[in-house]
């Protein structure tokens, strides 16, 4: 215990991120089955108005802020030393602070539930003036703005110590272009995060000061404007939706390529198109605002059309990967490949919703919510679970059990498609997202119910994926020590080193020729066919 | 399974925008998903395929078509969606009605604006918003409180009312019949029952309709 409370190794604070954002995922989990028990049939009453919308901002406030983003900085954390081959991050006591401020900051939003007038409640964007009005909205949203504000500092540290790391501590022999790709997609994420994060500490502190001192910032009465607060939050929230993809592009980069048994194909422009989807990110943040009125449609749209191309490249890499590979079927491999099949939906719906005529239908309604639960649920969701499945080894000393794993994958495969799917049709059919209830109007009531049947399923794809984390804890008291590289022809230093590997990492590293120093090693005579 | 029913002239050109748009889904999908699942059933690990796969890193034409087609594409459908965005957003002069929208914590309001008609909802009494069938209508939206959106599915339309700023935009109406309209952005306590009814009339009938106070029935 003193060991957790005390660490300032990378490791360790990276399981600290893991282990915390598992646990906001599983609050989260549970707080969008109400939701789904709420809406499984028109005017139901399981919960109170006021509860739900509670629920709903808790909900996106903590799978955006305090699972997705953070599960990527506790992997990274973990990972990108190792990566690099260096004995640990560049900022050892500031990477401490980081996952302290961390914790502190879901804490601090939850702990609103408990305030007078009960939790935040005015959706995870909190759009000004709703969140601005004094009443209905109490102690719980300042808890909520205060811990936005933590968190962003909280990200903004992790972000910096990622960029000196990547940028100071590679080993002798690994240069920039010799990186592992999911290294790369942290150095991206750790840009981005500098270049939007500090927008949303600014937001928060603008909503701070306007609700408590008068501000006007967003007040038309005194010369604010409401849109602005749109601006200045989206100016941070689209960048943010990639800073939530980035990494995970970086994951399934990582098992496809290794369980297809070829390098990275398109590694070049892997990398090229993550520095494009960074950039081009930062140019798009009033797609969000299309039916504000006030907005330059035509230009945001454009942008937003242009981001299909980089993410077209990886899609294209990713199959030409496997293409003539030799695929190795594990449950990180299908995570992968569900990944790809769920975020394809995500990105198709998504050139859709940039299009200002679509997006006057679909705005605020359940299609844009499926959208985004498909590249941020069925996409990095599914990523997570890759990298937990092809990682754990690593981290914990142990293999996860595979037939337990396949069962996981295709209960959350299957639930997570069948709760999904039916948004699209309710969204075009006229139903708005944050809506506690819905008239029995046309097909809104059987597709509301096939979606809570699918929230079931995924839940029995939760619970199958615990079991196997304990079952194969309990097996690994039997079971041999495994090798340094449990998969066998892995590529990445990590997998050169004991699992899990000593307080300093490396004992001595195998030289670094290419991306691949642990494949180079393995099979000496490839390396001339391949230089 | 729901079908889009456009029911005005503007929600006819945003149709058009959707059909093009999921024809250029649907291609997609099939070509990606075919890729995908080809490559996996074809090179999966078993009896005939266990040694070291070739292993080659890159193909730089192939690369390129990969760049090059996708930009011919959302070039396209950037083209389609600005040309039919400036058709809808266009604001033409001359509308034959108008009406004055303002939303409210947790209904609407509509005024005609020449003639003494006030219509007022709340959540358990909506309001209904009376249009003339093939006339151009032009709304002009505005919110009391919060930030508000009017949506009516029907019209595949909708515009956020945003307090301080008053937006503006015509529907023309192309069926008679009631359509069911919402508030689409979250706006508090009761936004799922914030909703209204769109009754489009005859003419005639809207003419007598507003000429009587908004007493006669039709």
């Amino acid at each position: 215990m003193t060991h957790w409370l005390t660490t300032t190794n990378h490791k360790s604070i990276g399981i600290m991120y893991i282990m915390t954002t598992f646990l906001f995922f599983i609050i989260a989990g549970m707080l969008s089955l109400v939701i789904r028990l709420q809406l499984a049939q028109p005017d139901q009453h399981i919960v109170s108005p006021h509860a739900y919308n509670q629920i709903f901002t808790l909900h996106g406030t903590a799978m955006i802020f305090l699972v997705i983003a953070p599960f990527a900085f506790g992997l990274g954390n973990y990972l990108v030393p190792l990566q690099i081959g260096a004995p640990d991050m560049a900022f050892p006591r500031l990477n401490a602070l980081g996952v302290y401020l961390f914790i502190l900051s879901g804490l601090t939003i939850f702990a609103g539930v408990f305030a007078q007038g009960g939790g935040a409640a005015a959706g995870w964007t909190a759009y000004a003036p709703l969140s601005t009005i004094q009443a209905g909205t109490g102690g719980g949203q300042d808890l909520w703005i205060i811990g936005l504000l933590l968190n962003s500092a909280a990200t903004i540290m992790v972000a910096i110590n990622f960029t000196a790391t990547i940028l100071l501590y590679r080993a002798p022999g690994m240069t920039m272009w010799r990186m592992p790709i999911f290294t790369w997609e942290i150095l991206a994420t750790a840009l981005l995060i500098l270049m939007a994060f500090p927008s949303l500490a600014v937001t928060m502190f603008e909503l701070l000061m306007e609700r408590h001192y008068g501000a006007h910032f967003f007040d038309p009465q005194y010369g604010g404007n409401v849109v602005l607060y749109q601006h200045l939050f989206w100016f941070f929230g689209h960048p943010e939706v990639y800073v939530m993809i980035l990494p995970y592009f970086g994951v399934i980069s990582e098992v496809v390529s290794v369980f297809s048994g070829k390098p990275l194909y398109g590694y070049v422009g892997m990398v090229l198109s993550a520095f494009a989807i960074a950039g081009l990110s930062m140019g798009v943040w009033a797609h969000h605002m299309f039916t504000t009125g006030v907005v330059a449609n035509g230009f945001f749209s454009g942008m937003s059309f242009l981001i299909a191309i980089p993410t077209g490249v990886k899609y294209w890499n990713w199959i030409g990967t496997m293409w003539k590979g030799r695929i190795r079927l594990t449950t990180a491999m299908l995570y992968s490949i569900g990944f790809l099949s769920n975020f394809l939906i995500g990105g198709i719906t998504g050139v859709m919703v940039a299009s200002p005529p679509i997006d006057y239908q679909v705005e605020d309604s359940y299609f844009l919510i499926s959208h985004f639960h498909y590249t941020l649920g069925g996409g990095a969701l599914f990523a997570v679970f890759a990298a937990i499945y092809y990682w754990f080894p690593k981290m914990f000393g142990v293999k996860l059990n595979e037939t337990l794993g396949k069962i996981n994958f295709w209960l959350l495969f299957i639930g997570f498609n069948v709760t999904f799917i039916p948004w699209f049709f309710m969204g075009i059919e006229g139903m708005p997202r944050r809506v506690f209830t819905y008239p029995a109007m046309g097909d809104l009531p059987w597709l509301n119910a096939v979606s809570s049947v699918g929230a079931g399923i995924m839940t029995l794809g939760v619970i199958a994926f615990v079991w196997n984390v304990i079952f194969s804890k309990i097996e690994q008291k039997v079971a041999e020590p495994l090798p340094d590289d449990p998969w066998g022809d892995s590529f990445t230093l990590e997998w050169a080193t004991s699992c899990p590997p000593p307080e300093f990492n490396f004992h001595a590293l195998p030289p670094i020729l290419s991306e691949r120093p642990v494949w180079d090693m393995n099979h000496p005579e490839l390396i001339k066919q391949r230089l | 399974m729901p079908i889009m029913h456009p029911a005005s002239l503007q929600a006819r050109d945003l149709a058009g925008v959707w059909y093009i748009f999921g024809g250029a889904a649907l291609f997609v999908a099939v070509f990606v998903y075919g890729l995908i699942f080809f490559s996996v059933a074809r090179w999966r690990e078993r009896a005939g395929n266990t040694g070291i796969p070739p292993q080659f890193t890159k193909n730089p034409p192939i690369e390129i078509t990969g760049v090059v087609i996708p930009l011919i594409m959302v070039i396209g459908l950037f083209y389609i969606t600005y040309v039919r965005e400036g058709v809808v957003d266009f604001l033409k002069p001359n509308p034959y009605a108008v009406v004055d929208v303002t939303a409210y914590r947790w209904s609407w309001q509509f005024r005609y604006p020449g003639h003494s008609v006030v219509v007022n909802g709340t959540v358990h009494n909506p309001p209904t918003l009376v249009m003339p069938v093939g006339k151009m209508m032009q709304i002009n939206l505005n919110s009391d409180d919060v930030v508000h959106s009017f949506w009516v599915p029907s019209f595949l339309f909708k515009r956020d009312a945003n307090p301080g700023i008053t937006n503006h935009f015509d529907i023309t109406p192309t069926q008679t019949g009631f359509f069911h309209g919402v508030c689409a952005e979250y706006c508090g306590l009761d936004h799922a029952l914030m909703t209204f009814n769109v009754k489009v009339v005859p003419v005639a009938d809207y003419d007598r309709w507003l000429a009587s106070g908004g007493q006669a029935t039709i």
